[in-house]
């Protein structure tokens, strides 16, 4: 009974009791981690490499004159609102023909090859051919976006509408529901889940893939200045970009991991 | 006058139900059929369509049957192979990368409550941050040569089979620890009898998504650190708009990726045939 209550003792925190939560390992090892890396990395560049490669505090002296440019808004909005543009028509392109993928076997049989086939390659590789047939223009980047986006929505949304319980179609069918009840009144509410997961995922993607046609098709936005900063040796204000893109990926991903949590909370390990 | 449009109604009524009846009864009878007859229907509807815009086009895309010529011409004397062998020189090494790391780090995660506690939000964060933009940061540390284009690679495909090895070895339950405790493994036993098998299906997830990812990871390291390989091949003919070489490439690497998904399926149906249910 001692060591019992020695150990409890001591494994019981010490500390005022506001800070104990926030004194935690648990929240402690990643501040020590990152303060570690960041460390390293400024160390390493600043002692070793040349003067123009980023480090943490070039980076962050780099920030004010970067944010304060005009240039950079233009940069974030036509980026940010190609994305969300592609999104939005690409996610209800996605859930338009998931629907019907899901629900009719025929349209699925006739869609399936070109959608799976879509689906395994890496949209990178459609980015030459759109340019050739767009131009080198910001729409190349919307066209992109959209399949990127249209694709994952489509897949998930076909998953979730063919997999309804029958439970639900009998019920619907016993009060008389026609087609169209059964599409948008069932079987898109019941694959809520799966289409915010396919958004969830064309999102990432659409971001990548917006990124990679700036560089190839010479847009301008965010990837765009990314590469142009570095090769102006301007390598610090080519993070700061990089840094916006990573705050906006990683604040759109728990956004959206959050939303389906609170769509549906029973789903929450799915 | 009411009774007249009740009785209208209830026959239309009926005879759409047969209607629809006849039709669903005509659907499950010859699903094989209409299932066929789906799949040939989409892929002619596609060549025809194909060969009918491409003869209005023009340059900019050629018909069907001039997109598989190319496709032939370049793949016997063209630069198709030299360049697959290039590129699936570095698909393969990062394909191993993936495979190794990926299954290393994964399991470190799991199984080592302080390294996840430190490591996992950064990971997190390197995960949804576009990997294209660190390229130029890559370039400018390690060049353009072949590894720094391995590690561009892997970073873009590492990702789900990390996150896979980790979930997996995370979910282990409770129980399959204790019995093993309490018949007094030690710890290489736990590895060997509990941790492994029970984290193999999940691996075996992973792998198959990472050897279509590395394709992806592959594609976008030759595209952005000085091209090389298909990739290279693909951007020549943006540069010298010619659109049924851009076709016949882009034709190409489709086949390889849905042959790559292809293996990954088998190679997971292969190895974890003894539990396919337990992942789902």
């Amino acid at each position: 009974m001692a060591t019992y209550s020695g150990r409890i003792e001591r494994a019981s925190p010490t500390l005022p009791a506001w800070l104990g939560p926030w004194l935690s390992r648990e929240r402690l090892a990643p501040v020590i981690s990152g303060l570690i890396i960041l460390a390293t990395w400024q160390i390493v560049v600043s002692t070793q490499l040349p003067d123009f490669v980023a480090r943490p505090i070039g980076i962050v002296l780099a920030i004010p004159s970067t944010v304060a440019s005009q240039e950079f808004w233009l940069d974030v909005l036509m980026t940010l609102g190609s994305i969300s543009e592609g999104v939005a028509i690409g996610s209800a392109a996605g859930i338009v023909v998931g629907v019907a993928m899901g629900r009719v076997r025929e349209i699925d049989w006739f869609l399936s090859t070109y959608i799976r086939a879509l689906y395994a390659l890496p949209l990178i590789a459609l980015v030459p051919i759109v340019i050739l047939w767009v131009g080198y223009q910001p729409s190349a980047r919307l066209v992109i976006v959209i399949i990127s986006v249209f694709l994952p929505v489509a897949v998930t949304t076909a998953d979730g509408t063919r997999a309804i319980s029958t439970d639900y179609l009998d019920v619907g069918k016993m009060f008389g529901a026609r087609t169209y009840h059964v599409w948008f009144g069932i079987a898109l509410p019941s694959a809520m889940p799966h289409i915010v997961a396919g958004i969830e995922l064309g999102f990432a993607r659409g971001i990548t893939n917006a990124i990679a046609v700036e560089v190839l098709a010479s847009v301008p936005g965010m990837g765009m200045s990314v590469f142009t900063k570095s090769n102006e040796l301007n390598e610090n204000a080519s993070m700061v970009y990089v840094v916006c893109l990573a705050i906006f990926a990683v604040s759109v991903r728990s956004g959206m991991t959050r939303f389906r949590h609170w769509l549906t909370p029973w789903y929450r390990n799915a | 006058m009411r009774a007249l449009n009740k009785t209208e109604l209830n026959a239309s009524a009926r005879g759409k139900a047969s209607f629809a009846a006849r039709v669903n009864r005509f659907r499950a009878a010859n699903a094989r059929l209409i299932q066929i007859a789906c799949y040939a229907s989409s892929i002619l509807l596609l060549i025809v369509a194909w060969q009918a815009l491409g003869h209005s086009f023009g340059v900019l895309f050629v018909p069907f049957t001039e997109a598989m010529y190319r496709l032939w011409d370049m793949l016997i004397n063209g630069p198709l192979l030299p360049a697959l062998w290039v590129s699936g020189e570095l698909y393969l090494v990062t394909l191993a990368f993936n495979i190794a790391i990926g299954v290393t780090v994964g399991l470190l995660l799991a199984r080592i409550k302080l390294i996840s506690a430190a490591f996992e939000p950064y990971i997190y964060i390197l995960y949804a941050t576009p990997t294209i933009s660190l390229v130029p940061f890559v370039s400018v540390l390690f060049g353009f040569e072949f590894w720094p284009r391995v590690l561009v690679a892997v970073l873009i495909s590492i990702f789900p089979i990390l996150i896979s090895v980790t979930e997996g070895a995370r979910s282990i339950p409770r129980q399959h620890l204790d019995v093993a405790a309490i018949f007094g493994s030690n710890e290489r036993q736990l590895w060997r009898d509990v941790i492994v098998p029970y984290v193999m299906p999940f691996a075996m997830s992973g792998i198959k998504q990472s050897i279509a990812l590395s394709m992806a990871g592959t594609l976008v390291a030759e595209f952005f650190l000085n091209p090389d390989g298909i990739a290279a091949v693909l951007l020549q003919g943006t540069t010298i708009v010619d659109s049924g070489w851009v076709l016949a490439v882009t034709i190409f690497i489709a086949a390889i990726a849905v042959a790559l998904v292809g293996v990954g399926e088998l190679v997971e149906r292969y190895l974890v045939r003894w539990r396919r249910t337990a992942v789902g």
